[in-house]
């Protein structure tokens, strides 16, 4: 009985390894070639082992899109999203998990059908309005159209929707007010959702690319995929320079992710304990 | 938990008020007069051609102090993007000046018949004779000129010295396609390497820049369907006897054709001029091992001259520029000096006819065994026909490359593109020529 657990046990781990390595390969792939020259992308066999070219490629990077500049206009659009976005959706997640109002359910099925507009089809018109307002190449014309995120706000309603109501209650009886029962009792509970959700925004923001390069018209106003993607000529592509601002890219993701992990997998194993 | 969340709205509320304050900074894309009397003419183009552009201001300045431009550099593709959601909402935030490859120019001249300024109002017919009949053809739509020409992608095969040395062929000899099959089943003997490269099922140059030689395209000059021509159907048959003398290497998209560059895997790849920026970045160690020769005829002392590519400048209409973005493009476009540093400096191969009589186009080149390459592009610059693009040319190229998926797949060819030229027809009212 042991030893069937223990093999059960080691074949799962060499799975998970084997599913982890392929997994990672990609990042391992385009950190190598940030630390070679463009060519050796092509080599046969293909290049495994980091070269010197590391600095080199940085420093072309930087001449060709500037990555101070886009790296601020990225952290400070998806950070600034993804704190609206996480307030706004929550609230809105709330009133939609614990009030009863009339139509309540009519309007969540519309914003959840809302999802099924192609994104493609908004570019245009929200284009002309932006264009109507004097927004174009600025950053509320990136930050503002999607606050309201209905997958955003369905996460948070069906993590809300475990909430006991009577805790709500209770709270009222005690004379506390609605803001107050919202921001003292039912968001300290919320953390390990409101982690995963914030990951999920701050993601999406910084992968956004359509809108902010239909938005965002000068050099210095460009995110770093819309940047990244100015690499691509018809001919000429120094995969050096890609491959290094792809790694680049990647870092502050896994910061933020490494931040909020604790309250993420904490929320994870609270719902499968219960 | 308190502070967190005060915390939270604090810096909530000074993020909200950061984008509020950040609109003046941005400005709107549009041009205007800048200070002192300056123009400042916006423009949108990739990669090296945005230091083309910038170096040739730099030139026209000498005579224009009060002129400047600001381009903006964006991905190929992503300028169509921008362009396409301008031109849809009514031609706002658009720049002055647009780059277009020449086989879109026509769909967005039709797509937008009042998005782009008329060329020919402003003059410019009297320099169309600078350039090859091809890209005149290519600059007008319904006889105006929508847009100036610049760079060119005449065809070559590129091959490799080495491979060719190897197995004892001599690349001078190579006049048809027939010869070439010859050479390439000998040179896979004696080293393996395939003879060309090809991504069989998603795209198909070899075949565009075949039809470009035999005067034929997807549409003819009426804009009806040739797919069905007799000049097509030879092309894609050649094209199998290749693939069943198996000299075609399948390769995945383009990064899988400059791998296969890079590799020695293929002993030559047919392409327009520009891929030589390509083989020296992407294959550097390899200098000296290269050299090109035109594409081969179908039959001996057939046509030879060929282009892949190309593109050229458009003016959007409604901009306050107007009329000086016209004069410093018509500066751009036909003077010598500019379009060498272009070439020079950034690969972009030049179509104005008096820019081959420089020094340069007579050269050797180094990294290609010291053969006069430029001078053999040049040449067939003249003798180049028209490949008519159309408006329906996305959608010519999707069903083309069908075709070809199914002929690589063992339909017949001729039947591949009977089959492709109906469902083209289907899908754009189009007519087929019989």
């Amino acid at each position: 009985m042991k030893t069937q657990n223990k093999i059960k046990k080691v074949s799962l781990l060499v799975v998970l390894i084997i599913g982890a390595l392929v997994s990672l390969f990609p990042f391992y792939w385009a950190a190598i070639g940030a630390t070679n020259t463009s060519g050796s992308m092509f080599s046969k066999p293909p290049t495994l082992i980091p070269g010197s070219m590391l600095m080199e490629n940085i420093r072309n990077l930087d001449e060709s899109i500037g990555i101070s500049r886009v790296m601020f206009n990225s952290l400070f659009i998806a950070t600034t999203y993804t704190i609206l976005a996480l307030f706004i959706c929550t609230m809105a997640a709330y009133a939609f998990a614990k009030f009863q109002f009339p139509g309540r359910n009519v309007i969540f099925t519309i914003f959840l059908l809302s999802m099924m507009v192609p994104y493609h089809a908004t570019i245009i018109p929200l284009f002309k309005m932006m264009a109507a307002l004097n927004w174009l190449n600025t950053y509320q014309a990136v930050i503002l159209p999607n606050l309201a995120y209905p997958f955003a706000i369905f996460l948070m309603r069906q993590n809300l929707l475990a909430f006991p109501t009577s805790l709500i209650e209770a709270a009222r009886i005690d004379g506390a007010g609605e803001w107050k029962i919202f921001f003292r009792i039912v968001l300290p509970s919320m953390k390990p959702a409101l982690a995963a959700t914030a990951i999920f925004l701050f993601l999406y923001q910084w992968n956004s690319f359509l809108w902010p390069l239909i938005a965002l018209s000068t050099t210095d106003m460009y995110t770093f995929p819309v940047a990244l993607s100015t690499l691509f000529g018809l001919s000429r592509i120094d995969y050096g320079q890609v491959m290094a601002g792809v790694t680049i890219a990647t870092i502050p993701i896994i910061i933020f992710f490494l931040l909020l992990q604790r309250q993420f997998i904490s929320g994870m194993l609270g719902s499968a304990v219960k | 938990m308190k502070k967190w969340w005060s915390a939270t709205g604090l810096v909530a509320a000074s993020a909200m008020m950061l984008a509020g304050c950040s609109g003046t900074d941005g400005g709107n894309g549009s041009s205007g007069d800048g200070e002192g009397g300056k123009t400042t003419l916006t423009a949108w183009a990739w990669n090296v051609n945005v230091g083309a552009l910038n170096d040739a201001m730099e030139m026209y300045q000498e005579e224009n102090p009060d002129v400047e431009i600001q381009v903006e550099d964006l991905g190929r593709l992503d300028v169509y993007d921008k362009l396409s959601t301008g031109l849809a909402a009514g031609g706002v935030g658009l720049p002055d000046i647009v780059l277009v490859e020449d086989d879109r120019i026509g769909g967005y001249a039709t797509a937008f018949p009042d998005g782009f300024v008329n060329l020919s109002d402003m003059g410019f017919d009297d320099n169309a004779d600078l350039f090859p009949s091809f890209k005149q053809e290519l600059a007008q739509v319904d006889g105006s000129y929508y847009a100036m020409p610049f760079d060119a992608g005449p065809g070559g095969m590129f091959y490799r010295r080495g491979l060719f040395e190897q197995a004892g062929v001599n690349a001078d000899e190579i006049e048809t396609w027939d010869d070439f099959l010859e050479a390439g089943k000998k040179i896979k003997e004696e080293t393996g390497a395939f003879a060309m490269p090809l991504d069989k099922f998603k795209d198909d140059p070899t075949f565009r820049m075949m039809l470009n030689q035999l005067g034929t395209y997807y549409f003819d000059e009426n804009g009806n369907i040739d797919l069905t021509s007799d000049e097509a159907v030879m092309a894609m048959e050649k094209l199998i006897e290749f693939e069943e003398a198996e000299l075609i290497k399948e390769v995945d998209g383009w990064n899988g054709v400059v791998s296969a560059t890079v590799d020695n895997s293929v002993a030559a790849i047919p392409f327009g001029a520009w891929y030589y920026g390509t083989i020296i970045d992407q294959a550097a160690d390899s200098s000296g091992d290269w050299g090109v020769f035109l594409l081969p005829a179908f039959e001996e002392g057939g046509n030879r001259a060929s282009n892949l590519g190309g593109s050229s400048w458009m003016i959007p209409a409604g901009g306050e520029n107007e009329e000086a973005a016209y004069e410093f493009l018509e500066y751009f476009s036909t003077t010598p000096e500019v379009q060498l540093v272009a070439m020079q400096d950034y690969g972009l191969f030049p179509s104005l006819n008096s820019t081959y009589e420089e020094e340069l186009f007579t050269s050797e080149d180094e990294f290609f065994g010291g053969q006069k390459i430029w001078e053999l592009f040049a040449n067939q610059m003249a003798d180049v026909e028209t490949p008519y693009y159309t408006e329906d040319y996305a959608i010519g190229l999707d069903e083309a490359i069908k075709a070809q998926a199914d002929a690589f797949n063992g339909m017949d060819p001729a039947e591949a593109l009977k089959a492709a030229a109906e469902r083209l027809a289907e899908r754009t009212d189009r007519e087929i020529n019989n």
